[in-house]
């Protein structure tokens, strides 16, 4: 495509020019994070029509798969506070307690750790998500929660214990005994 | 240390989705593109997710859906909520934009149902009052975007507001929102038998509790008439802090009658202690038959 000089080309022509190659680049990346394909395919879609209105926005953007990575990770955070808020009245009166974070030395199975996180609440399942499936450091999950890094840090600790309480019985190993 | 949760990193592989989804999206993408006006998606959270349908909810008529979308996205901050049902003719069959916390739904004019914009009737037909953080700002805003300034903003009895006529025929009364500081508690609702009519939380350290309650719920205090104890100002029911005790949240329950109270108390296996003479009423500490603490009050209904 030539643009004629002066003409000023929409800032959002751009996105469907990379469209076909950062397509699978978001998929995948929201694929595994969401464990559904309709939701991923949703938040897909989500993701590339805000990055529509955004680019329109601050129009000298150059979309970037990374850029576009970084708002379909707003996206999964959105959704999972939706998914939250509709729980929150069930988890009313079991309210978390903090426990100790003791170090913990194990093997985890691919596979069964995937399908705990689903099973986890949530917000933990956003916190963890970001801080180890994307590897974030705390202050970047503290960003993309909205919360500040002591509460992140808080809330990493009851996620990581949700995580193992509910790994560990799926096992069926008590203490660290893991293969 | 080793944390067996770094296991679970994974790094973003591509996968190819859907053919079908690809090619229904790149279609999606296309239109959005080509429609110029098209509203630009927020990607923040937006008021869109606070928005809910309320008991009543207008449903508009317009004579461009598009223009409208847009026109009220410009001037009232109304954000599209999901996706427009377009019908087979091109015609916007349905939308909804949220408006701060509300829902405003709208369509193109459908002649078939007699559902007609009030700028085809002739003029409109009643007003829309919308409430905004700045009256001055929204007004200016819709003037700016083509609408007809037919009051302009100043200040009434009952707060600031200006009137507009947007371009679809719509006469809206904008005004300024209510303070948040506004609804405190009413007053003159007296307390009957029964109420919480106060509540005390007690803290080991209260001036991180100030801080901390101050900064996550607004609360403001003012030193009380106790040592290290605090008045929380407007919060209902009437509540105080004091500082210096293991966590626990303490009752005052408003009674009728405190004698008759104290003497069912009792009666139910509970412990009283004698009343004493506040400034607000008569007041007096109690447990129940659990051991449980609470005060009965009776409020003296001369005390401010």
């Amino acid at each position: 495509m030539t643009h004629q000089p002066g003409v000023q080309r929409d800032p959002a022509m751009a996105l469907l020019d990379i469209y076909d190659s950062a397509l699978p680049e978001v998929y995948g990346y929201l694929l595994p994070r969401c464990g559904a394909r309709v939701l991923a395919e949703d938040l897909t879609a989500e993701t590339f029509l805000a990055a529509v209105g955004a680019s329109r926005r601050d129009g000298a953007r150059e979309p970037t798969v990374g850029w576009l990575i970084g708002i379909a990770r707003h996206k999964l955070v959105d959704h999972w506070r939706r998914a939250e808020r509709e729980q929150r009245g069930l988890r009313v009166l079991s309210h978390e307690r903090t426990e100790p974070d003791d170090p913990w030395d194990a093997r985890l199975d691919g596979l069964l750790a995937r399908q705990i996180l689903a099973e986890l609440a949530p917000h933990h399942r956003a916190a963890l998500t970001l801080r180890y499936l994307d590897g974030l450091p705390v202050p970047e999950v503290a960003a993309a929660l909205g919360r500040t890094v002591h509460a992140s840090e808080a809330l990493l600790v009851r996620a990581r214990i949700a995580f193992r309480r509910a790994y560990e019985s799926h096992t069926d190993v008590p203490d660290g005994g893991l293969r | 240390m080793t944390d067996p949760l770094d296991f679970l990193r994974t790094p973003a592989m591509p996968v190819a989705p859907d053919p079908q989804f690809a090619a229904a999206l790149r279609a999606r993408l296309e239109r959005a593109f080509l429609d110029p006006k098209g509203p630009a998606m927020p990607i923040e959270i937006s008021t869109a997710q606070t928005a809910q349908l309320r008991t009543l909810t207008p449903y508009l008529a317009v004579a461009d859906a598009r223009q409208a979308i847009e026109f009220y996205a410009a001037a009232f901050g109304a954000e599209l909520r999901g996706e427009p049902y377009l019908m087979p003719d091109g015609r916007i069959g349905h939308a909804e934009l949220a408006v701060r916390d509300c829902v405003l739904m709208l369509a193109d004019e459908s002649p078939e149902s007699d559902h007609i914009s009030p700028a085809t009737r002739g003029g409109s037909v009643g007003s829309m009052l919308l409430q905004v953080p700045d009256v001055d700002a929204a007004v200016g805003a819709a003037v700016a975007r083509g609408a007809t300034l037919t009051r302009p903003v100043a200040d009434y009895d009952h707060g600031r507001n200006g009137v507009v006529l947007d371009p679809f025929g719509y006469r809206w009364i904008i005004s300024a929102a209510p303070a948040a500081s506004a609804p405190a508690a009413p007053a003159g609702e007296p307390v009957k038998h029964g109420d919480v009519s106060y509540l005390t939380y007690e803290m080991p350290d209260s001036g991180l509790a100030r801080e901390f309650y101050g900064a996550v719920l607004g609360w403001r205090f003012t030193p009380g008439r106790v040592p290290d104890g605090w008045n929380i100002e407007g919060t209902r029911p009437m509540s105080g802090l004091a500082g210096g005790r293991p966590a626990a949240l303490s009752s005052v329950y408003e009674v009728a009658d405190l004698d008759l109270a104290l003497r069912a108390v009792r009666e139910q296996g509970g412990d009283d202690s004698d009343p004493t003479d506040q400034p607000y009423g008569r007041i007096a500490d109690c447990t129940d038959n659990q051991g449980v603490r609470f005060s009965l009050l009776e409020t003296d209904p001369a005390a401010d």
